[in-house]
């Protein structure tokens, strides 16, 4: 049975990023949970995006062989809107998505994550994306890297969106494109903050997706095979280590069932406030060590 | 370092010539989790001390750059990076006094990922902050 590898992204970290921690010190509460792979947003944390200096690429490097971690996944986004007039055609969507490529390799990245543009507010993706992506198949291959665009609430796993992914990998063939699974698809119990706010009963009833969409984590089972990546997505664990809206135990078995061994990347969505997310981050990694421990003990099923 | 909120301190000023100022700036962060283009941002509106001043009218500075909204708009190839600042010009003859005003600010910035009816979605924030130099 493989085991699950640990990472975090910096997303987690974003009320304390550029404030209160540095790319330096993101790293150091990184590497300190015994995570071994840091996942990024491209136009994020790399400076000078999308052409980094020297300097700067000097720095990533440094930090990365200092702190033993893996770059795993980068997040990028393919703004269809591109002005208020008109959309981005195929070619254009296509050269920034291999301009992602080519920076996400360069900085020794494996999983590209592209963010589409979308069509409906169940997030129907643009109808180009298969273009966008066709035309770097082959130079994905190349670079060695996935692309893996997320299934996030509220599109649920048993939906148009997927099939539409899985079926372009079937006529593909290809193992360059892949399904990143997004935890919050799993939350079962309502969301006490969305942002820096507590929210209201009007916000849930416009936003009905805050109390959860509730996906069955035995459905991971169906998919298995094109998932690649998993963003551990969590709001808020207690001291006791409960996870407040994300059912670990349902979710940690279907993935060990279902054969999963690549990354679980944490990313925090709680209440945006700065100071917070560093030991929430910290608690859901020892939430997820434990619950793995135990399902390879037999302690649950 | 920014500041952790939105309107930064620093950097809330008139501009201008002094004794004829011709309108204050606001320094803000990236109302965003990442960095984009800065057509990605369809403009803030401003409101100080009660008086509105539309996403419309205002400019935007950032590095040694103005743009007026219609360029902003347009502009596919500059970027703004979530460790930089820029700042919104409102044009006020004569500026601000010296002393301590409420300011806020909505930011209209636009994502493809969110549904088409929704996709320029306002941020708002609003703090006192101070004026020092008349």
């Amino acid at each position: 049975m493989g085991s699950f590898k640990y990472g975090v992204s910096t997303y987690s970290y974003v009320n304390d990023y550029g404030s209160i921690m540095t790319l330096d010190d993101a790293f150091d509460h990184i590497a300190d949970t015994g995570a071994t792979g840091i996942e990024i947003l491209g136009e994020g944390q790399v400076e000078g995006y999308p052409n980094p200096s020297s300097a700067w690429l000097d720095r990533w490097f440094g930090l990365l062989d200092r702190y033993k971690l893996e770059p795993t996944n980068m997040c990028s986004w393919v703004d269809m809107r591109l002005t208020l007039s008109r959309n981005l055609t195929i070619e254009e969507g296509a050269a920034e998505l291999e301009q992602d490529l080519r920076l996400a390799h360069q900085l020794g990245f494996k999983f590209l994550r592209p963010k589409f543009g979308v069509m409906s507010h169940d997030l129907i993706p643009e109808a180009n994306w298969e273009g966008y992506v066709e035309r770097n198949l082959d130079l994905a291959h190349k670079l060695g890297i996935v692309i893996c665009p997320e299934i996030h609430a509220p599109t649920p796993i048993r939906h148009q969106v997927v099939d539409g992914y899985i079926q372009f990998i079937e006529r593909t063939g290809t193992k360059n494109f892949g399904l990143m699974i997004d935890t919050g698809i799993f939350q079962d119990r309502p969301l006490i903050h969305w942002g820096s706010h507590q929210i209201t009963d009007e916000m849930r009833a416009h936003m009905d997706f805050l109390n959860g969409i509730r996906v069955n984590p035995e459905e991971l089972l169906d998919i298995a095979q094109y998932v690649v990546f998993v963003q551990a997505k969590f709001h808020d664990i207690d001291e006791h280590l409960e996870d407040q809206n994300i059912p670990w135990k349902p979710v940690i078995s279907a993935l060990k069932r279902a054969g999963y061994s690549g990354y679980l990347s944490s990313e925090y969505e709680g209440l945006r406030a700065p100071w917070r997310a560093i030991d929430q981050v910290r608690r859901q990694q020892v939430l997820l060590r434990k619950l793995e421990r135990e399902y390879d003990q037999g302690m649950f099923a | 370092m920014l500041e952790h909120q939105l309107i930064q301190s620093t950097g809330f000023r008139n501009f201008g010539p002094v004794g004829a100022r011709e309108g204050f700036a606001v320094r803000i962060r990236i109302p965003n989790y990442h960095g984009t283009r800065l057509s990605q941002l369809d403009g803030f509106d401003v409101t100080v001390d009660g008086e509105y001043f539309d996403h419309e009218v205002n400019s935007f500075g950032i590095r040694d750059e103005v743009y007026t909204i219609a360029e902003m708009r347009e502009e596919t190839t500059a970027r703004w990076g979530l460790l930089e600042w820029g700042e919104i010009l409102v044009r006020k003859p004569g500026g601000l006094a010296p002393g301590v005003h409420k300011i806020e600010v909505l930011a209209r910035i636009r994502y493809s990922y969110f549904p088409p009816d929704m996709h320029i979605f306002p941020m708002r924030e609003e703090r006192f902050a101070t004026i020092c130099l008349a």
